[in-house]
């Protein structure tokens, strides 16, 4: 424990030394679903108009005009378009959606190969969720409570994208990680612990979110179960501490954590966040709801989805991934060099759900006692078996072309374009 | 020696009839010719045919040919008699469907067995051209794979028949190994294999009377202390017949039960006492119980086991402390069930149950408390029932007729306490529920799933209890009753009795079962000291013939062969 | 013969006489002294086969769901996606709110759903199941006996399959009816009417099993009490209605009322739009019942479409796999409509198959009350490639072992539990099914007569 006073981060020394003394409570939990924190402005459905996004959710892009504007003949475009195109995949997706940039650039690659499309709509709304990250009550949305200053940019630039926008646990985007998540393919913990008489107003409590190698168990209903036990699992990487306070059950921090890192339920599986805090309630049943915020890095979100197979995603949650890029980078509202510095960050707040769980230490000897850091005890993870895709450039090697074929240019075959001439004014 | 005489007197009639009935063999001939000549020999006679349970059948073929063989089958269903499967299993036979099952079984076992990888081994002699029939080759197999199945050695006639059909087999599919398996299909489907065949003979030492054959002895030590089929020690003293005394029985019986196998005898036995078969059953609400899972009922039931076999196997601990001791072992499920943290990297782990989660002793474990509940709540009264039934061998008649549920159903109306004092006031009713119910009552900390409560529809659960002068509180305190019955002990003896010898209560055995209580009581209650005094009395060997069976008697061969030879 | 006959002489002297696909005239001396063991051996055979389609049906969080009836039990209603089963609905099970437990294995996309209800294992990787499929099982129990132990068909005209032994190696389907019409009613065919007829010598090879058995039945039954007279008696009987059932086959076939030797199909269409792959899954699904009824095979597996289904309407340019995952869900409507549309469509197919199996007469009743056929997909809200409330469907009687006609919702309940119930209402010898949290030894029983 000693050795982590190495390391220079205040804050971290801070909770370095809060590890000395014993809690007098603790609570342990499991997240149970997370996502990040969407207000969805409409009353019904999954992408209706709302206070939000007036328009509704963004609209599936027409691809043959797409196509079209990106050089390609009306002809070439439908056919690259039609199901019957041996070249569509539905696992590889189709690469030559790729080659729309200037000078048929990979878009995905060089998003600035090709201009904005112009449609993507931000959120228009004046509400979010999240946390106030700056302390600063004329900056940022409302809350759903009326809570000023909540900084959410990331909200404002994505939460139209039909990725993120939903009611809460509805959103597509939250449905397939969480459904992954729950299925066993991760498992965070959260370790509470305070040093006052009453665990609902106490002014020293630490907040601990740590990754377990135990599986999250279903119950008969297909929640995820309470009471289950869950071994701590040192992470390099994946660990979040928090100083904090609570007051009637909420847990707030009280000095932000410079940085932390989180498996993000997403693609790029990371979550790094700077001054990062919490806003979790403690709830008499058991459960824990709440916010982690921060600034988190703008690039590797826009990464992640390419990453993801590009056309696919272009594809499925329609969007032009370039309109992300640009977006992003416009919206973002932090820099970590200061307020002149250039704006690599952005504020963000994921809503997290938690179930009472037992936590214990990583040997499983004993529930854990207090807050700390498990990071110096980590093990490099086994390695990773090699995924079902290989992913490149934000595709996927097609392979039925010979290797390396389906990531350049190659040209739509002169024999179809010409039959589908013949058919294409119909 | 003395016994294989015995056996081909049985033969006889196989062999008779399979010379009048079938292709006249030269070999058949001759044996039938031997047999006839053969001198004075003994009659048998069947005093039961009880089917192997599954777990007989898996724990056989696995000492038998390994335990790398696969068994995936549909066993038929056993059924309960005076509380155990054991007794009931002598009533069951083998329907069509249930033999379809045997030999499809039989013969993925048979393909296991003969795989060419490793067959060379099991079968221990090659043949002449493997093309070819090799009758020494298969008669060796068939006679040492025979006599592990059928549990005594094979007879000539059975033996030859299979000699018969791996030759034939071999000379159709020009492989031997084809026909060697259809030897070993028609071992694996016979009912000498599938039915414990229990045997007595005259008893030499008082004319006019019977005893269990010696094999017949080997099996019933085996399957109750092991659960399996004699081993070849065992059945060696069987065929010298050391078995059959005092000395040569208490050598078996101390080295079966010195062994590690005791614990899938023990295993076996309260698997079928604590009915535990009713987890194949077991449903609950999912929306009252979301904890309820098949890995809760199968950790539930390895639980209970695993604590039983700690308790009164490994540490031959005082059998009525089952009822009140604080240890038991958990896994992750039963964990989250019992809401304690599951402190080890381990699959299972011993645990205590501390002072404040009001349990104790086996009644307490969730496989007691859930099996004998309701799908959505719990049932006092059922527990109450298979309490006595199970542990004081008290059953509890039906219900009568035309009862008028609607007040016990109606769960939203206070505790259940309040809905069931209607049965212990009620004149029809309170023979029985007084009976069950206030026993079943104590229980009631404990929900359906047996996760503790205080509370029903907002109220205080009252667990108090009175049964006749003793009053008592609470799970703990039911506890403490069951370890303080002398019924308790007593049924357990019993129990391990009529399991062994697939038999239900004989009243006129009672100061048996008295004088084994007694020295249970002795023995300081430790399970393998019962096993041991049982299984050497002379009652666990003792015949009862049968209804419509003839007692042995001696006869001569050739009077037999003429009696039977024309059939 | 010698002037006393037994079972032993009798049955090597016999060759001649009964049938497998229609009741036999009676040979008296093999009946046992109820009569019914004869009857029960010449019973026509149950037939087996798996159905699949991809990309479930549609069920969402936030509306309603377009194919879990309301009603449980008998006499469920018919929902929009089971439209096509409206005509065979009293011979169709439901099965709703079972799943495939990963055991922390991953969700393998489009895979993790079928690959646990066919080997009873959660797939590590796509491709490569962890065990058999079960239907190989089956056809080990049922499909010994005829010409061909299963067929495989993918009229989706992907040469897909999910049927195998090892886990690696998947069969050869026929990808078009062609094809198909050509394996079996080509070379190698026997009309069942063909004098020209060869008895299967594995038949005889049991038999001499059996005889090993009953030449002991003397000596085993010579000194016992009733009560084990009774069953012993019971173990013979049984013995000999096995006997009886391989008499049977070792007897030259008799005309099977219900084959017709159909007409070579015409060349179908190529293609993957779903009027395309459902008027060839028609077409096979006609040759591959006849296939049955002429006692071809009795095992069979379909792939109408795979996983991740590429069907689509002709005409759009979105394919159904698509749908599934881009399209929102219909505030008004409460679920995904072009989705919905599409997996109404796919079903058409398994209405479709199912008709056809019904169309032809057999008996007292059709091929299909004498079959079970497991319809199942690779997943339940196909958005989130869910693996909850995977639908699965058994159609069929199984010659009266299927109490059909019922809606069994069982929410979160291993899917392997509804394998394990078909593989056992067709016989094949499996008391448990399945690996870790899918392990079961407990069929649905509302279902099994």
């Amino acid at each position: 424990m000693k050795r982590l006073l190495t390391f220079g981060a205040l804050s971290v020394a801070a909770i370095a030394l809060a590890c000395g003394s014993a809690a007098a409570w603790t609570r342990t939990y499991a997240i149970e679903w997370n996502e990040p924190a969407m207000y969805y402005g409409a009353k019904t459905g999954v992408i209706d108009p709302g206070a939000d996004c007036p328009d509704g959710s963004n609209h599936e892009p027409d691809w043959v005009q797409e196509l079209i504007k990106a050089g390609y003949t009306p002809a070439e475009a439908k056919w690259l378009r039609d199901p019957a195109n041996p070249s569509r995949s539905p696992v590889h997706g189709q690469n030559q959606m790729a080659f729309r940039g200037k000078d048929r650039a990979n878009v995905y690659m060089n998003p600035t190969s090709t201009p904005e499309s112009g449609v993507f709509k931000l959120v228009s709304g004046k509400i979010a969720e999240g946390i106030n990250l700056d302390g600063d009550e004329k900056t940022g949305f409302i809350s759903p409570t009326g809570e000023k200053g909540i900084d959410n940019a990331f909200y404002k630039t994505l939460g139209c994208w039909k990725t993120y926008r939903g009611p809460q646990r509805l959103s597509s985007g939250a449905l397939t990680f969480n459904d992954s998540m729950r299925e066993g393919a991760w498992t965070i913990v959260i370790v509470v612990s305070g040093k006052g008489a009453d665990p609902m107003n106490d002014s020293d409590v630490d907040v601990g979110f740590y990754m377990s190698g135990d599986k999250l168990v279903k119950d008969g209903k297909g929640d995820i179960a309470h009471d289950y036990t869950f071994r701590i699992r040192p992470d390099a990487k994946y660990e979040a501490l928090f100083k904090a306070k609570t007051a009637k059950g909420r847990i707030v921090t009280t000095m932000p954590t410079d940085k932390i890192m989180l498996r993000d339920p997403s693609y790029s599986r990371d979550l790094e966040l700077l001054k990062a805090q919490v806003s979790l309630q403690m709830n008499p049943d058991g459960t824990l709801k709440g916010y982690v915020g921060g600034y988190r890095p703008w690039l590797p979100v826009y990464q992640g989805w390419v990453g993801a197979r590009g056309p696919v995603i272009e594809a499925l949650t329609w969007v032009r991934l370039p309109d992300v890029y640009y977006a992003l980078r416009r919206n973002a509202d932090y820099s970590p060099a200061g307020a002149g510095g250039e704006k690599t960050h952005i504020s963000f707040a994921l809503r997290v759900e938690a179930v009472p769980a037992f936590v214990m230490t990583p040997d499983a000897s004993k529930e854990v006692a207090a807050v700390e850091s498990y990071k110096a005890a980590a093990v490099p993870p086994p390695a990773v078996p090699a995924g079902t895709f290989r992913i490149i450039d934000g595709l996927v090697p097609d392979p039925k072309v010979p290797f390396g074929d389906s990531l350049k240019v190659y040209p739509v075959p002169a024999t179809i374009a010409a039959a589908t001439a013949q058919n294409g004014g119909q | 020696m003395r016994y294989t005489s015995l056996l081909a007197c049985v033969f006889v009639v196989a062999a008779g009839a399979v010379a009048c009935s079938t292709v006249n063999k030269e070999g058949e001939k001759q044996q039938a010719a031997q047999t006839a000549a053969a001198p004075a020999v003994t009659h048998s006679v069947t005093v039961a045919a009880r089917r192997i349970t599954e777990s007989q059948y898996r724990h056989t073929i696995a000492d038998v040919f390994g335990p790398g063989i696969k068994i995936n089958a549909r066993f038929e269903p056993e059924k309960r008699e005076d509380g155990l499967l054991a007794v009931g299993s002598t009533q069951l036979s083998i329907t069509s469907g249930g033999l379809e099952q045997y030999y499809s079984l039989a013969s993925s076992i048979a393909d296991q067995v003969l795989d060419p990888k490793i067959r060379d081994a099991r079968v221990g002699c090659k043949p002449a051209d493997p093309a070819k029939a090799d009758a020494a080759c298969a008669k060796a197999f068939i006679s040492t794979y025979g006599e592990k199945l059928f549990r005594r050695p094979l007879t000539a006639g059975e033996l030859d028949a299979r000699v018969a059909t791996a030759s034939a087999g071999a000379d159709k599919t020009r492989d031997f190994y084809r026909g060697l398996k259809l030897s070993l299909v028609s071992l694996l489907i016979a009912p000498e294999y599938l039915f414990r065949i229990e045997l007595a003979e005259p008893d030499p030492a008082a004319p006019g009377q019977s005893r269990l054959d010696a094999y017949t002895r080997a099996s019933r030590l085996s399957f109750l202390l092991w659960d399996t089929s004699p081993d070849a020690e065992l059945l060696a003293s069987a065929k010298s017949g050391a078995i059959e005394t005092d000395a040569g029985l208490k050598q078996q019986v101390a080295r079966l039960i010195a062994s590690p196998r005791l614990e899938d005898g023990a295993r076996a036995f309260f698997t079928d006492m604590l009915q535990l078969d009713a987890f194949e059953s077991l449903n609950k609400d999912p929306a009252t119980y979301p904890k309820f899972s098949q890995a809760v009922a199968d950790s539930a039931r390895e639980e209970t086991l695993k604590t039983i076999v700690y308790q009164l196997v490994d540490k031959k601990m005082d059998y009525r402390d089952i009822f009140t001791s604080n240890e038991t072992f958990i896994n992750r499920p039963l964990a989250a069930v019992y809401k304690v943290p599951f402190n080890s990297t381990a699959e299972w782990a011993s645990h205590v149950f501390p002072k404040e989660s009001e349990r104790s002793g086996i009644l307490t474990q969730v496989t007691f408390l859930s099996l004998f509940s309701h799908p959505g709540r719990s049932s006092p009264t059922k527990r109450g029932v298979k309490l006595h039934e199970i542990f004081m061998c008290q059953p509890t008649p039906d219900p009568p007729p035309n009862v008028d549920f609607s007040k016990v159903q109606a769960i939203e109306n206070g505790t259940v306490r309040t809905r069931l004092i209607d049965h212990m006031t009620n004149a029809g009713c309170s023979s029985c529920h007084g009976l069950s119910d206030p026993a079943g009552l104590t229980l009631e900390h404990f929900d359906g799933l047996g996760q503790l409560r205080t509370l029903e529809n907002g109220k205080e659960i009252d667990v108090s209890a009175k049964i006749g002068t003793t009053s008592f509180s609470g799970a703990q305190g039911l506890g403490q009753m069951m370890h303080d019955s002398p019924d308790v002990p007593a049924c357990l003896v019993r129990n391990v009795y009529d399991y062994g010898v697939g038999r239900s209560v004989d009243y006129k055995q009672m100061p048996y079962y008295q004088a084994q209580t007694k020295a249970f009581a002795a023995d300081g209650y430790a399970l393998p000291k019962l096993y041991e005094r049982i299984v050497t009395s002379p009652e666990f060997f003792k015949v009862v013939l049968p209804a419509g069976a003839k007692a042995p008697d001696v006869k001569s061969a050739a009077a037999q062969s003429a009696s039977t030879g024309g059939k | 013969m010698t002037p006393r006959f037994n079972r032993r002489s009798m049955l090597r002297g016999l060759l001649g006489g009964s049938a497998v696909c229609m009741g036999v005239p009676a040979l008296d001396i093999f009946l046992n002294a109820n009569g019914n063991a004869w009857a029960d051996g010449a019973k026509l055979p149950v037939r087996f086969g798996t159905y699949f389609w991809g990309l479930g049906l549609t069920d969402t969080p936030a509306g309603g769901t377009r194919w879990v009836p309301v009603k449980q039990g008998a006499g469920y209603e018919i929902t929009p996606e089971l439209a096509s089963l409206a005509k065979v609905k009293d011979k169709v099970s439901v099965f709703s709110g079972f799943r495939a437990i990963g055991d922390g294995k991953p969700n393998v996309v489009h895979w993790s759903g079928h690959a646990s209800i066919l080997s009873g294992i959660a797939p590590s990787m796509t491709g490569s199941f962890e065990g058999p499929s079960f239907d190989t099982v089956v056809a080990d129990a049922i499909g010994g006996s005829t010409r061909f132990k299963q067929l495989d068909i993918s009229p989706s005209g992907k040469s897909l399959s999910y049927s195998t032994r090892t886990g690696k190696a998947f069969a050869t389907p026929e990808i078009t009816a062609i094809d198909l019409y050509g394996r079996i009613y080509g070379e190698g065919f026997q009309d069942p009417n063909d004098p020209n007829w060869k008895p299967d010598p594995n038949v005889m090879l049991r038999q001499s099993v059996l005889s090993a058995v009953t030449d002991q039945r003397q000596a085993l039954m010579a000194d016992v009490g009733k009560a084990d007279q009774v069953k012993l008696d019971q173990y013979f009987t049984s013995v000999r209605e096995m006997e009886n059932q391989l008499a049977i086959q070792l007897q030259k076939p008799e005309k099977c009322e219900a084959c017709v030797v159909p007409k070579r199909p015409e060349e179908g269409k190529r293609g993957a739009s779903v009027d395309i792959v459902n008027a060839n899954n028609k077409t096979m699904a006609r040759l591959l019942a006849m296939a049955m009824a002429c006692n071809q095979t009795r095992v069979f597996n379909c792939v109408h479409t795979p996983g991740s289904s590429e069907t689509y309407i002709a005409g759009d340019s979105k394919i159904y796999h698509q749908y599934t995952h881009d399209e929102p869900t219909d505030a008004k409507l409460g679920y995904q409509p072009m989705t919905s549309k599409l997996a109404g469509l796919v079903m058409q197919g398994f209405g479709d198959f199912l008709n056809e199996m019904d169309a032809i007469k057999e008996g007292d009743g059709t091929l299909l009350d004498h079959s079970l056929i497991m319809g199942f997909s690779d997943t339940g809200y196909a958005k989130i490639h869910s693996l909850e409330n995977i639908p699965i469907l058994l159609a069929g009687g199984a010659n009266g072992k299927h109490k059909a006609g019922q809606h069994i919702a069982m929410k979160g309940e291993s899917v392997t539990r509804v394998s394990l119930t078909a593989q056992q209402l067709v016989g094949a010898p499996v008391g448990e099914f399945g690996a870790g949290a899918m392990k079961t030894s407990r069929p649905i029983s509302e279902v099994m007569a």
